[in-house]
């Protein structure tokens, strides 16, 4: 008996009983669509997580110094560290192969009472260096210049106001232009009550709402520096963190260990991006789970309609038997069958939670119009991995699901078979 | 093989089976050669071992001693595999009940042997219908079981029982479902086939008329033959019953 006969035969031994192989595959399709619909809900996050950190820029690694253990007297304290990062240490990365940019950074301690000054007003602020990577979230809208530049020039004593900090001091935004170019100034408090003035000369407005003064590299060292009593601080703490830009990703993901082994701590996006795939996959399977439940009862209700229709059919089978078919092809025409009901609810399975996808693709869709979200895309994807592993799943159910009863058909002794009422 | 071989040798041919507790002796050393193109009646009481000795010549099922040898195969200590094949294309089935698939047409059902053997679906088609207008039935092919008649089932079955060209005809009570107009026409063309064709027929029946168009009447009781009939015996008994009623 050839395979195309058997298939054949299968679907219309299915098609006579419509309503009972209807009712059957509805698990199935229960299941399958559960999975797709979960999986493909996986699929479509990761593809819009990865999107944005691809947007971020993959290509970066970010070091950072490591640092010593606290213990009980030195938990309020700033750590110290083990392994600074020296200029000597940047100008190196500077000089490697595939290494595109790299930039560093200090950061003021959190208690750093920083005023700024624009002739007699004075107005506390908060300092920053460039806008750092991380610090820009795939929701937030990338900063504008409204006056001048915003990016913050490398020469010292340069400065970048933002619009929030103007606003605090009454400045309109007409006059913006009109302060590039002049002096400001920008005073730190220690809690003593000792004050440093710093002068700067302002290059340009940003559009941001925060009240935040930019200023270059230099400058921040040297305000660290007057905090701490160290003018030397670059040289023995070093920076706070460095970014890295490599030209590719695959070289970013060269200089990780790299410079892991030069004592560092190092993270890179793609290691950010692999926790978050792992956590997407764990939530997956036990998303799935719930659809592997519903195809397990499904296959047990395959099985049962397989083991009706097989006494109902004992007389055909006795006859077939009688007339030359043997064990196997009783067996695989029953398995073929049992399989065809798994297949059947996979394809409904599939073109339903695709469906599905869509429809919810278009209310999230909705959703984010309504509350003006800064994200796009699809969140549920049915890739054709996708829909030909369920497919090949549901099948496999099925199949599985025949063996029994297809075996108690094979094994049925011809002559009791046709006794058979 | 040599020329004069019987078609079919029973040597001492048990068959056993336990009811419960108790051994039931089916078939109890039968010994019986059949000749090519021989038409054979076994007729009997039921539990006689006439069905049962049927199907073990149709390797439905298999003694319990003795030998059973159709041409060069032995029934009882062939393979499972030998006996499927044995089925399928040397014997045709013809049952008491058709046993038709009640979901195919007439000529679906008449292909299914020949798709069991593999055949692709033009040339089993063409031969499906070739066999059901030799049976007559050339214009109900496209019918369904259920629409047809007792007689036409049967016709249908016969067709089946042909379909891979076997050289022995296996027939349990073929007209037992049918009327007896229906079954005389039935067996009439059996005969017609069987001198046509060449074949062999094995027939089990308690009905004498049926019987009586074999060649040879096999008498079986509780499991043994009991006596053999020729025609041509019967022929002298059926005058001198003639001659007798005549008298009366």
């Amino acid at each position: 008996m050839t395979l195309g006969d058997m298939i054949s035969t299968a679907l219309s031994n299915l098609g006579r009983r419509k309503v009972r192989t209807i009712l059957t595959s509805i698990g199935v399709i229960v299941g399958i669509l559960t999975i797709v619909t979960m999986v493909s809900l996986g699929i479509g996050v990761r593809i819009e997580i990865n999107k944005q950190f691809a947007q971020i820029g993959l290509e970066r690694v970010f070091v950072s110094p490591r640092e010593g253990e606290r213990n009980f007297f030195t938990q309020f304290a700033a750590p110290e560290r083990t392994n600074p990062i020296l200029p000597e240490d940047v100008e190196r990365w500077r000089q490697l192969p595939n290494v595109r940019e790299v930039v560093a950074d200090v950061d003021l301690p959190l208690g750093v009472a920083s005023a700024l000054k624009i002739g007699a007003q004075t107005q506390q602020i908060a300092i920053s260096g460039e806008d750092s990577v991380l610090g820009q979230t795939p929701f937030s809208t990338p900063p504008t210049a409204l006056a001048g530049t915003i990016d913050v020039p490398d020469e010292s004593g340069k400065i970048v106001l933002t619009a929030g900090a103007l606003e605090d001091l009454d400045i309109n935004p007409d006059q913006f232009a009109g302060l590039v170019g002049q002096p400001v100034e920008i005073v730190l408090q220690a809690p003593r009550g000792e004050t440093q003035t710093f002068s700067f000369t302002v290059v340009g407005v940003s559009s941001e709402e925060i009240p935040t003064a930019r200023v270059p590299l230099a400058d921040r060292a040297a305000m660290k520096g007057w905090w701490f009593n160290r003018p030397d601080i670059l040289a023995t703490d070093g920076y706070d963190s460095v970014t890295i830009r490599a030209t590719t990703i695959a070289a970013a993901n060269e200089l990780v260990p790299q410079i892991r082994n030069e004592g560092f701590r190092v993270q890179s996006l793609e290691l950010i991006l692999d926790l978050a795939d792992q956590v997407f996959t764990v939530i997956n399977v036990m998303l799935s789970s719930v659809g592997g439940l519903a195809l397990l009862v499904a296959s047990l209700g395959i099985v049962n309609t397989m083991i009706m229709s097989i006494y109902e059919r004992t007389r055909e089978i006795g006859t077939l038997k009688a007339i030359g078919a043997s064990r196997g092809d009783i067996r695989l025409m029953f398995m073929i069958e049992a399989g065809m009901i798994g297949l059947m609810g996979g394809v409904i399975g599939i073109i339903s939670g695709w469906g599905l996808g869509l429809l919810l693709n278009r209310v999230i869709l909705w959703y984010i119009e309504r509350e003006q979200l800064p994200v796009r895309g699809d969140f549920f994807v049915v890739t054709p991995t996708l829909a030909l592993v369920s497919l090949l799943f549901a099948t496999l159910i099925g199949v599985i699901a025949g063996l029994y009863p297809a075996n108690r058909a094979a094994r049925l002794d011809p002559l009791v078979a046709l006794r058979h009422e | 093989m040599q020329e004069d071989r019987s078609l079919i040798r029973a040597r001492s041919l048990a068959r056993r089976y336990t009811m419960g507790k108790e051994a039931v002796m089916a078939l109890n050393g039968v010994d019986l050669d059949i000749q090519r193109g021989e038409f054979v009646a076994l007729v009997g009481p039921s539990g006689s071992g006439k069905s049962t000795l049927l199907n073990l010549i149709g390797g439905l099922d298999r003694p319990s001693s003795g030998e059973i040898w159709v041409e060069d195969l032995e029934l009882g200590q062939a393979s499972d595999k030998r006996l499927v094949r044995y089925r399928r294309d040397r014997i045709g089935f013809i049952f008491q009940s058709f046993n038709l698939l009640p979901t195919r047409s007439a000529v679906e059902n008449v292909e299914v042997p020949l798709m069991l053997a593999g055949q692709n679906r033009k040339a089993r088609r063409e031969r499906a219908l070739d066999l059901l207008g030799r049976v007559g039935l050339g214009k109900r092919a496209g019918h369904k079981p259920s629409e047809l008649s007792g007689g036409e089932m049967q016709r249908v079955a016969i067709a089946r029982s042909l379909a891979n060209s076997p050289a022995l005809l296996l027939a349990d009570e073929p007209t037992g479902n049918l009327d007896s107009k229906t079954g005389k026409d039935i067996l009439n063309m059996l005969g017609e086939l069987l001198r046509t064709q060449g074949l062999t027929m094995v027939l089990v029946t308690h009905d004498m008329n049926v019987a009586s168009h074999a060649d040879r009447v096999v008498h079986l009781l509780d499991g043994k033959i009991q006596r053999i009939e020729t025609a041509a015996e019967r022929n002298g008994y059926r005058a001198e019953t003639a001659t007798a009623e005549a008298i009366r």
